[in-house]
């Protein structure tokens, strides 16, 4: 049939990046393990080729499901595709250095994050809860593997085993909320589901189905590292290799988030009132749990998954207000974490002293006198994150505030401010140590032409984001505005 | 209190070539762009004058209203005239002061981005321009206090500034974002007219504490005044631009500012007067103790800002204007103050009270400068500072709810201060002469002509206060009160109660003056009886803070896996029961059901199982109970009628029984949970227990409500005329889901031959090694 045909078009970037998979996956076993390098900036390619695909075929202002009613696409997926296939690609070139000095440079890796970002992809557009799923385990899978990527070290090892315990579990709460979902409405499709909902204006929900939504919700906060699911992300953060853990802070959170957004907002908005409170307990926790735990931390990858922790708590303000800003300000706010995210790492995959990675906050020590450029990248990066103005970091937070202020959650806003108080003091300690304390070694040079390209880009995007706020603000309205047309 | 003694002294490089160290041309535009705004400004002061108000406006972000705005009015303009003028001052005399310095020019960019950042709080009409600004005055403050950065005091003192001024601010956005909310409007100069709506608004007070944390922060009133001592461990010039003439101000810029939208009511008189007048004596008083005269003056700067909010709390045309008038004679005579105590320390060595004496013939245009500075903050005519301290008492009387209190801490404050300004200006130049760490000589030009500028100013507005009553104190009066007033100021106002005051306030000031000697004692004996002072609550606060986030690791994030399942699952238990609870959804059966035997059989089972799966230390043996477990349900499962979904489950039980066995044999022997005392057993079985009866309340709410049965319903309607098949599961798994079942088979398939490749390929390596 030529219209499925056409609309299949619509899946394209998917289906060109599950064919790249494979064919790279071919090639790099034909050509042996030498081949690292250039099977990594193929999957760069690939990734980039699928996010021009994913702009090539946006649907614009319409919305377009297909395949059974399983996948759909719009401007919010879009919005989300690109960040996601952006974040990868540039985690995996960050990675490139990494693998090669700590002889971990394998083919495998590039084309795991290709499948990982493949999953991801089907989690934005799931329009079914077994399109969810299938979305969510084909990431898992291959995150389990990549976070396990250094095999030779134990704590690598311990890291990819926790990990896959914890996902395991929470991949089995999810599929039980699914079923009971499914069993007290009949039907995994959101398209369904929301029409249940849409029939009746007040509608009480049964027992069960509340508790299918919590475990479901449960099972997405694992993935998103909310608190009190988040006891996987500090152990894996600083047990995984470093640019693993980079991919990790962004890429599947942001596809993590945008599952969230997509199933809370799409089929589940007529139970706003249910899940509304859920999602501020879990806000509640993230904000004050990351601000408190962060402070005693030394090694700068657990103090990032804490940090990571805490901006999923600040998102999580803007979705519990539960109307288009608190969206909006969600989406703004995780394209500049997305930013703030991956520069801050490559500035961490550069903390190599005398050939060996150091990971300590003290290792930072003096930093502004041994290398004044990558200081004042990570000192933006800093300061933006603790939200201080008239930096990007301080923009999300607002919108964020602004959005809980005028759905009268004043109590979650207060508190987020007070956590990003406490939040404040250990950033601005990394400023500090940089800044005034004496050098106590100096780090290797040159750090490579692609991370001095990516810190300085990113230092850029978060510093002047204030002179040119629209194009991101635009999209953004545009994403929402497509998920609640839903 | 912390003495820093000479701190600022290490900035300098010893003995550096004056004036023509590196980069000493960075002075020169340093202070020629502020001395240009300066004159910028002051052209537009006729217009002010006449009651106009300027505004300029340039969209930022248009999808949330938020602009670039800018407005100009007697209130932001006389601090942008302070900014200006004081900092060009300031650009002058550091230009000499830090010359050699490693970080010169360093230091000429933070007081740019400084200045920029206070010109643009000042004049902002937009609150989000006005915060944006407001935390870049916060950020250029920390990076100029820690200057000095060898020093771990300068380090402590810089975090302490930002965090604490750090977390106002964001109390302060908090407000300002509400007071946005309120007053519909993120616009200054609309939200001034809205005042009514603002004070009735139901987030009136929440609005009020918020503003008000970040003013009190930022202008070191009590509790929060500890930061501003501290912060003096900045070089001198510092001090005496950012902690007295200007960024301390801010807090008062926003509560004046605030004036029109938040004041009137009961909290807004109360609060001011009581932390304003708190501070005042307060202060005063502890500087008395001081024996570093940077120290001394930095409590009065606090005592100074105290007085600025108590007055602001009134609504009296008379007590504004005094806050307006000593604004303006504070900034003049305690920046000339610093400057001079910087001088001092420059050419002498130390800025220590006790080895400062006779300088005067040395030094003898210091110590002109010194005395016009300070008659003017002891407040004799003909200075500027008698006018402000007459209009303070007038002002204090002029307030209607509590005239006797105000007054009483303007008398105390201002007597203490008749005495502090003799013993920094007048005991360094009198007296004997004193032996100092360098041979006194008096300083060149470049330093003194700034000092003498702001002094020469005291005098002259002193002799003609004409010159600033309307064309900077009525148009500032007016704009923090919001309507048009008149302000006339006057040397002389005849015999009456201010000028007995004043009287009173002179003989109290020389009497402090004449003992002031034993009183210092005296206070530093009571302060070491002190249990706490507010600095070190402030690090006992910080040692809270990292106390509790080692607990919270040690509890949460213990990196033991089984800790980890144990918490998510007692976090499950909990939520998803309070749940039930709380939608009361509870449904208990009301009577036992009759079982029979066999039945009971199949629940002891299943119990059996269970409890030998979770006691056990074999993992063969739990392998095995749990197998047993799964023969009890399918042995409920027959009894219920459902044959085939037992016989699947069998199957399925005793594959997985072996297939673990078989991956279990390869593992070594599990070993005896020592550490695990049996309190850790009873918790584990607790939160066992507690997983176990959550989910069968879900179960008995689930079966107590409707299932949704449209897709029984369908499958019992098609299995015979469409498959042909009476099971419904068989018919599902091979006819309906045919296709899934043949994609379950191929993977199963696939991974059973991948299981094969590494199996043998373990056996290939063993066999090669």
């Amino acid at each position: 049939m030529p219209a499925e045909i056409g609309f299949l078009s619509m899946a394209a970037p998917e289906i060109f990046m599950a064919c790249a998979a494979m064919l790279l996956l071919m090639g790099g076993v034909f050509l042996g393990e030498r081949s690292a390098r250039l099977i990594t900036w193929l999957s760069v390619a690939t990734l980039l080729m699928a996010a021009l695909l994913v702009l090539s075929v946006a649907p614009g202002e319409s919305r377009l499901v297909l395949l059974s009613d399983l996948f759909v696409t719009d401007s919010f997926g879009v919005f989300m595709k690109v960040l996601v296939l952006a974040a990868s690609a540039v985690t995996l070139i960050m990675s490139l250095g990494f693998n090669e000095r700590e002889q971990i440079a394998r083919f495998e890796y590039p084309i795991l994050v290709v499948l990982a970002t493949l999953g991801m992809m089907m989690m934005i557009s799931a329009n079914d809860l077994i399109a969810l799923y299938m979305g969510l385990e084909l990431q898992s899978l291959a995150l389990y593997v990549v976070a396990a990527f250094h095999r030779d070290s134990l704590r690598s090892t311990e890291a990819g085993l926790k990990y896959f315990v914890l996902g395991a579990l929470s991949s089995g709460m999810l599929l039980y909320g699914c079923s009971l979902i499914y069993g007290f409405l009949g039907t995994t499709n959101f398209s369904d589901i929301a029409a249940v909902f849409a029939g009746e204006a007040d509608v009480t929900p049964s027992v069960g189905l509340v508790v299918g939504l919590v475990f479901l919700m449960v099972g997405l906060a694992f993935k998103v590292s909310a608190f009190p699911f988040h006891m996987w992300t500090p152990d894996v953060y600083e047990g995984a290799p470093t640019p693993v853990t980079a991919f990790f802070a962004a890429a599947p959170k942001l596809a993590a988030v945008a599952l969230l957004l997509r199933v809370l907002i799409g089929p589940f908005q007529g139970l706003a009132g249910e899940w509304q409170q859920v999602v501020v307990a879990l806000s509640i926790g993230s904000m004050l749990l990351a601000a408190f735990a962060a402070i005693n931390q030394t090694n700068i990858k657990r103090l990032m998954a804490y940090s990571g922790i805490g901006h999923i708590g600040y998102a999580l303000v803007g979705l519990a207000a539960a109307n288009e800003a608190g969206v909006r300000a969600v989406l703004i706010y995780m394209a500049i974490y997305l930013v703030m995210v991956i520069g801050t790492f490559c500035c961490i995959l550069c903390m190599r002293n005398g050939g060996r990675m150091v990971e300590g906050i003290d290792d930072l020590k003096g930093l502004a006198k041994t290398s004044p450029g990558m200081a004042l990248v990570l000192a933006i990066f800093m300061f933006s994150m603790a939200g201080i103005p008239p930096l990007a970091g301080f923009f999300g937070k607002l919108y964020v505030f602004l959005a809980a202020l005028n759905a009268g959650l004043y109590a979650l806003a207060i508190i987020g401010v007070l956590a990003s108080v406490v939040a404040a003091f250990y950033y601005v300690r990394i400023v500090k140590v940089m800044y005034f304390d004496e050098p106590v070694g100096s780090f290797d040079r040159p750090v490579g032409r692609e991370m001095v390209a990516v810190q300085t880009v990113t230092g850029l995007m978060i510093l002047l984001f204030f002179l040119w706020p629209g194009p991101l603000l635009a999209a953004a309205e545009a994403a929402v505005r497509a998920l609640f047309a839903a | 209190m912390i003495g820093l003694r000479g701190s600022g002294r290490e900035t300098r490089a010893e003995h550096a070539q004056e004036g023509s160290g590196t980069k000493a041309w960075i002075g020169w535009p340093s202070f020629l762009l502020p001395a240009a705004l300066l004159i910028l400004f002051a052209s537009w002061l006729p217009a002010i004058a006449a009651g106009e108000r300027l505004h300029f406006a340039l969209a930022w972000i248009p999808s949330l209203g938020v602009n670039l705005s800018f407005l100009v009015d007697g209130l932001s303009l006389t601090f942008a005239l302070l900014i200006t003028g004081t900092g060009a001052v300031v650009a002058l005399y550091s230009g000499t002061y830090l010359a050699g310095h490693p970080h010169f020019a360093r230091f000429y960019l933070y007081l740019g981005l400084f200045m920029v950042a206070m010109l643009g709080l000042v004049l902002a009409d937009d609150l989000i321009t006005l915060f944006v600004f407001w935390e870049l005055t916060t950020v250029a403050s920390y990076l100029l206090i820690g200057f000095d950065h060898a020093s771990a005091k300068a380090r402590r003192s810089a975090l302490q500034a930002l965090l604490l001024t750090g977390a106002g601010g964001l109390a302060l956005l908090a407000g300002l974002i509400l007071l946005a909310t309120a007053a519909g409007s993120f616009e200054l100069s609309e939200i001034l007219a809205s005042g009514d709506a603002v004070r009735e608004h139901g987030l009136y007070l929440p609005i009020l504490v918020l503003v008000l944390l970040g003013a009190f922060t930022k202008s070191a009133q009590v509790p929060f005044h500890f930061w501003l001592p501290n912060a003096m461990a900045a070089p001198t010039p510092v001090s005496a631009y950012l902690h007295s003439a200007t960024m301390v101000k801010a807090g008062i810029y926003l509560m004046a500012r605030m004036h029109p939208v938040l004041s009137g009511t009961d909290a807004w008189i109360w609060t001011l007067t009581i932390a304003g007048a708190t501070t005042a004596v307060l202060a005063s008083v502890i500087a008395l103790r001081q024996t570093d005269l940077k120290l001394a003056l930095a409590y009065t700067t606090v005592m100074a800002l105290g007085t600025l909010t108590m007055f602001l709390g009134a609504e009296a045309t008379v007590a504004i204007a005094a806050a307006v008038t000593f604004l303006i004679v504070h900034a003049l005579y305690k920046a000339a103050l610093f400057l001079i105590v910087g001088i001092l320390d420059h050419q002498t060595g130390t800025r220590e009270a006790d080895q400062l004496g006779g300088l005067a013939r040395a030094m003898p245009i210091s110590a002109c400068i010194a005395a016009a500075a300070g008659l003017s903050m002891a407040g004799f005519p003909p200075f500027l500072g008698f006018i402000g301290k007459e209009l303070k008492y007038e002002g204090a009387l002029a307030i209607a709810s509590e005239p006797l209190l105000v007054a009483t801490a303007a008398v105390l404050a201002n007597a203490l201060m008749v005495a502090l300004a003799g013993i920094v200006a007048l005991r360094p130049f009198l007296g004997n002469r004193r032996q100092t760490p360098r041979a006194p000589r008096e300083a060149p030009i470049r330093l003194w002509i700034g000092p003498a500028f702001l002094a020469a100013l005291g005098l002259s507005f002193g002799v003609a206060p004409a010159l600033i009553a309307d064309t900077l104190v009525q148009p500032a009066v007016t704009a923090i009160l919001g309507r048009p007033e008149t302000v006339k100021l006057a040397l002389w106002h005849g015999i009456n109660i201010p000028l007995l005051l004043s009287a009173l306030t002179l003989a109290l000031g020389l009497a402090i003056y004449a003992r002031h000697r034993r009183l210092r004692a005296a206070l530093a004996g009571l302060e070491s009886r002190l249990p706490t002072t507010a600095d070190q609550a402030w690090d006992g606060l910080l040692d809270g803070l990292r106390s509790l986030a080692a607990a919270q690791t040690r509890l949460l994030q213990s990196g033991v896996l089984r800790r980890y399942l144990l918490l998510t699952f007692a976090t499950l238990a909990l939520a998803v029961g309070t749940t039930l609870f709380a939608v009361d959804a509870v449904r208990l059966p009301r009577l036992w059901p009759e079982l029979l035997v066999k039945e009971w059989a199949a629940l002891g089972l299943v119990s059996a199982g269970a409890l030998l799966a979770a006691t056990t230390q074999s993992r063969l043996t739990a392998i095995c109970a749990l197998g047993v477990v799964g023969v009890g349900v399918a042995l409920l499962f027959l009894m219920f009628g459902a044959p085939d979904v037992a016989i699947t489950q069998l199957l399925v039980e005793t594959l997985f029984v072996v297939l673990v066995a078989v991956v279990m044999l390869r593992l070594p022997r599990l070993q005896p949970d020592h550490g695990s005392a049996r309190g850790g057993r009873l918790r584990d079985a607790g939160v066992a227990v507690l997983v176990g009866a959550v989910v069968t309340l879900v179960l008995l709410a689930v079966v107590d409500g409707p299932i949704d049965r449209s897709v029984t319903a369908y499958f019992e309607q098609a299995s015979v005329p469409e498959a042909f098949g009476r099971n419904i599961v068989n018919v599902i798994l091979v006819d309906f889901r045919a296709l899934d079942t043949f994609g379950e088979i191929a993977v199963v398939a696939v991974a059973a031959l991948a299981a094969l490749a590494l199996i043998r390929g373990g056996g290939l390596r063993r066999a090669r090694s």
